[in-house]
Order: structure tokens, then C-alpha cells, then sequence
């Protein structure tokens, strides 16, 4: 869960153990997430009406990351009853047997789109990998467009994760969204060497792509949609981009108590009403396929579901990267190296 | 004699308690990260993970590339690094104190805001371009960040203070009248300093070196940052096989050749440091 975290330290630091009271009524629960607004928008949204039905308050911390629920599970104390994850993260700890099977009989959620409702997990935020541009530069229509650097002429920034990044050099190679995977990443990555004079910068955090933008440091960037959606001076289409979702995963032995509670939390992010306010902190959506008439309609074209958006997009295949992410480093730190 | 080690085992006492918490808090972690690397997933003793690295040389050429960058940003350090604390030696002690303030300050300041910094400074749209172009010595932004020069400048003002500082203090205990006795004799400025100046800063030098050299391995922020991510660390392959798919057998087996360059490196230095000494 980079993508709105700065650049954190690479330990995975033991968690300081929280005292609990050893009284039966639950007070308190927590959860590591992303932090930031986006941890802002689950207050909001979802915290606030869970804490009001149940009493039971969330106590969010953050950044969230594979290694540090794993380094929790390891040392036997679970201090956080939920974690949020990314979905090739989320397959990667269900894997290793670190999360719970989510009960959906009991959590009983109002409609939501069916690759949001895991088996082992809530997907309750999408967000979109998309081009955004200057809004000087000469605006490119597809991933052809973006990767033909002669007749766009500009620097381009791309992010340093193969994950987000391959398949739209296959996009531009040609291939059709829906014939994406499993993805041929040598291809691609001979498409992203036609352009590496241009690829000026790849980046780590969220909150470079736009600044790199802002700076006139680069004229064309593949971002996280809710870091460029906003800004002014940039311009943004999200044809042929990434949908991919944040899940809220319950910890692999959580107390009873906990897990109980965590259900009902689930429930409230299902309510369309609460992602829309969750929503209002952070132009990310929630999975309501009835969230659009509730959005401010001069904004509808910022978030990553709106109906006119979700269907120009390809769904993020998590699956696939558990399988062989590690093999597609392998040949990202190459290619990397001969930048 | 009897009560020298009777001092000793009495001071022993007092550090006992620095001593378990190191071993527990400290060496103890070490060592399972170190056995880690040697875990199979089916249990038992197994040095597959190390076979991975052989077999996979991208390992093998980002940690070259760690070295090489880290020679490299060394050798700015001393570049820079030497010269400047000869000037400071020759300073009347007060202006001394500033410049010794100049040089200890971006100790207070995070890494990451130095990082962050250098982009207003160096950037397409920074002061130093736009001042390169309003003078009209370029007409269009020099790139100096988003490359390794870029990692260079970052590291180089992150890790001046570790070589200037013992480089300093060594220079100042420096005898002036060992100069004047070796002028007195007729030798050159340039003779006494590679005869006599030279000579008595260098093991000072070699430390501090060593010491930039081997914070430079571990470098994170400023590599992915000012490197635009063109400048691959070791430390970088870490997060990712520790963070993002847990191949934490993988990270220490990989740790621990670094671990071990590292210690051979030191060794090294160690057996030229006691060559020169004899």
C-alpha cells in the first residue's frame, strides 16, 4: 500500500503490544491502513456511523504494509483486529494463511460489484492507475498516444512498480484490454525500452507523479487517479486505465469479539450513503453500484467508478502478480538497470 | 595488577545490564535473520536461497551497483570533504564555529526534507536552472536531478558531516609546528603538505571514508528520490522482497552477502590501517 504512504523505512518495526482491558465489552479495535486521507475518509465514512451503532471505537494506525502484519502474526499478539491491503498483497497473505475467511452471510452487505466482494476480504476503496498530463502538453487519447513520443513530444514519468506499469506498455503495443493476461512482460518491456530517452523518472510515492508534473519536470505521468484528479493545471483520462481496489482484511486470529465487530464495520462500507461522505474526503470510491446519484454530479468524472469511467477500465488481475510478481521484479530491476 | 582487574571485573557490573539488552534487543534479531536465510519452507537447514541469488544475477548486479555508487559517492565525499576541513583548520576560531555550524546543521533536518529540498533547488523550475537561464549561460534546464548526479549531490550533503567531522578534529591536533620545522628545512608548500600534513590526516580520512562508504550501502530515500528510480539499491530490492511479497528467506540471504562484503571490506581497511601503523 504505497500509494499514498511516503517512502517508509524498510524494517518492519515489532509492534508495541496494547494492554486490554479484560472486561467481555468490547471498547476499542483497531486497524492498520494506508493513513493519510485516505484514513481520513474511513473515519468519516465508516467510523462514525459503526462507532454510533455499536459503541465500539476504531483506532486507526498506520502505514500498512505485507511485512508488518506478518512480522504481527509471527510474534503471536494480534493488536489489530483489520489490516488494509492492496489486492496483490491481499492474495499473497491469504496464501500465507495470514487473514481471516470473511463470513459474508453474517456481514449480510447491501449491493456491491463482485470483484469488491473477496473471499477473504472488503474490497472498499477503488482507485484507478491513469495517464494525466500538463495541460499545455498536446493531450494523447489512448496508450498509444502516451507511449508515441515523436508526435508527444515530452518527458515522462512512470511509476516504479511493475505491477502498475506493464500492462499499459502492452496497451500501447497493441494489445487489446481484455486479452491483457497473462501478461507477456518481456514485450513490454521492450516497449517501455523504445522510449527510455524520454522516461525521465520512475517513481516510488503517489505524490510525486503530480508534483513532477506541477514542476515541469516531466509533461506526461502514469499516477494514481485520486493524486491528479484535482489539480488544476493537469489533465486527466481515464480510457484504458487500471481499476484496482484496497481491501479491509480481518487479522488471522483476531478475538472472537473483534471479528464479530468487524462485520458490522464491513456492513457500514457497504452502505452507499457512507461511501459517498468517504468519498467527499478522498476522490477514491467505495463499491456501490448505486454510489453515482449521490456523488456531486460537476465531480462525477474525478472517481474511479462513475459508470462513464468504470467502464473505459480493466480491472487489475491480483491473481496473476501473486503468481509471478516476483519473476516480473526480477526483469523490472533489469530493465531498470539498463535505463 | 590484582587490583587493575579487580577495577575491571567492578566496572563489568555497570555494563551488564547495556550488555543483555544489546544481546536480546539487538544481536539476537541479527541472528535470526541470519538463520532465516538458511530455513526451507518445509522446515530445516537449506541454502537454496542462496542459489536463488547465483541464479538470479540481477541480485548479484544491483548490489554491484550499490558499490559502485558507493565508491563513487565516497570519493565526492572526499573530494569535497577534505579540502573543506583544511580550510576550516586555517580559520580563526570563531569563524571556525560557524563553519563547523554550517556543516552540523542538515544533521537536525530529516533526510527526507534534504531530499525533498534539493528538488526546489536543482529541479527543471529550481533556482539554480533559473538562474542559469536568466544569466543566459544555458538556454534550456540542465538535468542534474533523476540521474546519479543527482543521488550524488543527495548523498554527498546527507554524509558530509561523517567525514568532515573526525577529518577536522584530526587536522586540528595537528602540530603546526611540524610544518614550520619541515619549512624551516627548505621543503616546498606542496612537499610539506604530501611529506607531513597529508600523512598524519590519513587515517582519520581512511575512517571517515569507510564510515561514508558504509552508510552509503544502506541509502533508501535519497537513491529513490533524486534517482528517479534509474539508480537501483540494494536497499530498494529489500523493501520489496520484505514488504511487498514476503520472500523474507530471500531478503536475509541477500542481507547477509551484504553483510558480509561489507565486514570484508572493513577487514580490509583494517589490515592496510595496521600496515601503515608498523
Amino acid at each position: 500500500m504505497k500509494r499514498r504512504a511516503l517512502i517508509a523505512g524498510a524494517s518492519a518495526l515489532p509492534l508495541v503490544s496494547v494492554i486490554r482491558p479484560a472486561s467481555a465489552q468490547l471498547r476499542e479495535m483497531r486497524m492498520v491502513e494506508s493513513g493519510g486521507k485516505s484514513g481520513e475518509s474511513i473515519d468519516v465514512g465508516y467510523a462514525a456511523p459503526f462507532t454510533a451503532k455499536t459503541g465500539i471505537k476504531l483506532v486507526r494506525e498506520s502505514p500498512a504494509s505485507l511485512g508488518k502484519l506478518q512480522a504481527m502474526i509471527a510474534s503471536g499478539r494480534i493488536t489489530s483486529a483489520s489490516v488494509e491491503l492492496g489486492s496483490g498483497t491481499m492474495v499473497q497473505a491469504r496464501k500465507l494463511g495470514l487473514i481471516e475467511k470473511l463470513d459474508w452471510a453474517a456481514i449480510n452487505p447491501m449491493p456491491m460489484f463482485p470483484e469488491a466482494k473477496n473471499e477473504h476480504g472488503f474490497g472498499y476503496q477503488y482507485f484507478s492507475t491513469i495517464m494525466a498530463w500538463r495541460k499545455a502538453a498536446k493531450a494523447p487519447a489512448n496508450w498509444v498516444d502516451f507511449f508515441n513520443t515523436k508526435d508527444f513530444p515530452g518527458k515522462r514519468a512512470i511509476p516504479d512498480y511493475p505491477a502498475y506499469t506493464i500492462a499499459f506498455a502492452l496497451l500501447a503495443d497493441g494489445v487489446p484490454m481484455d486479452k491483457l493476461f497473462p501478461l507477456d512482460v518481456d514485450r513490454a518491456l521492450k516497449k517501455l525500452l523504445s522510449i527510455r530517452r524520454d522516461i525521465s523518472v520512475l517513481w516510488k510515492a503517489g505524490a510525486q507523479a503530480p508534483q513532477l508534473l506541477k514542476d515541469n519536470e516531466v509533461q506526461y505521468a502514469i499516477a494514481w487517479s485520486g493524486r491528479v484528479v484535482e489539480e488544476p493545471d493537469l489533465a486527466y483520462s481515464f480510457s484504458g486505465g487500471m481499476a484496482d481496489l484496497s481491501f479491509i482484511c480481518t487479522v488471522k486470529g483476531a478475538p472472537k469479539a473483534e471479528q464479530e465487530a468487524m462485520n458490522k464495520l464491513y456492513y457500514e462500507m457497504s452502505v452507499p450513503e457512507n461511501q459517498a461522505k468517504a468519498a467527499g474526503v478522498i476522490a477514491y470510491t467505495g463499491p456501490s453500484p448505486a454510489l453515482d446519484p449521490l456523488l456531486p454530479k460537476d465531480k462525477l468524472g474525478m472517481f474511479p467508478t462513475a459508470k462513464a469511467n468504470k467502464d473505459v477500465q480493466w480491472v487489475q488481475n491480483a491473481e496473476w502478480w501473486a503468481e509471478n510478481g516476483e519473476s516480473a521484479n526480477k526483469k523490472w530491476e533489469e530493465f531498470k538497470l539498463s535505463l | 595488577m590484582a587490583a587493575i582487574l579487580a577495577e575491571r571485573r567492578h566496572g563489568f557490573g555497570f555494563v551488564t545490564p547495556l550488555l543483555v539488552v544489546m544481546l536480546a534487543a539487538f544481536n539476537l534479531p541479527i541472528l535470526y535473520m541470519l538463520a532465516l536465510g538458511f530455513w526451507s519452507k518445509q522446515g530445516g537447514f537449506t541454502t537454496e536461497h542462496y542459489a536463488a541469488l547465483l541464479d538470479a544475477p540481477i541480485y548479484l548486479r544491483v548490489l554491484a551497483n550499490t558499490l559502485r555508487v558507493s565508491v563513487v559517492a565516497m570519493l565526492v565525499n572526499i573530494a569535497i570533504g577534505y579540502p573543506l576541513a583544511y580550510w576550516m583548520r586555517g580559520l580563526s576560531p570563531r569563524a571556525q564555529f560557524i563553519a563547523l555550524a554550517c556543516v552540523i546543521t542538515p544533521f537536525w533536518i530529516s533526510v527526507l526534507v534534504r531530499t525533498y529540498a534539493w528538488i526546489v533547488v536543482l529541479g527543471n523550475n529550481g533556482m539554480v536552472n533559473r538562474l542559469l537561464q536568466w544569466t543566459g549561460l544555458t538556454d534550456s534546464p540542465v538535468s542534474f536531478l533523476y540521474n546519479e548526479l543527482g543521488v550524488m549531490i543527495g548523498m554527498a550533503n546527507v554524509l558530509l558531516p561523517f567525514l568532515v567531522l573526525p577529518l577536522f578534529a584530526a587536522m586540528l591536533r595537528i602540530d603546526d609546528r611540524l610544518m614550520q620545522a619541515a619549512a624551516s628545512m627548505g621543503a616546498p608548500p606542496s612537499t610539506i603538505f604530501l611529506k607531513v600534513f597529508l600523512p598524519l590526516t590519513l587515517p582519520a580520512l581512511a575512517s571517515g571514508a569507510l564510515l561514508v562508504f558504509i552508510l552509503c550501502l544502506g541509502f533508501y530515500v535519497t537513491p529513490a528520490i533524486l534517482g528517479g528510480g534509474k539508480v537501483p539499491m540494494i536497499s530498494n530490492l529489500l523493501d520489496f522482497l520484505i514488504n511487498q511479497i514476503p520472500r523474507w528467506e530471500q531478503a536475509s540471504a541477500l542481507s547477509t552477502l551484504l553483510l558480509i562484503v561489507t565486514l570484508l571490506i572493513f577487514a580490509a581497511y583494517r589490515a592496510l590501517d595496521r600496515k601503515v601503523g608498523a
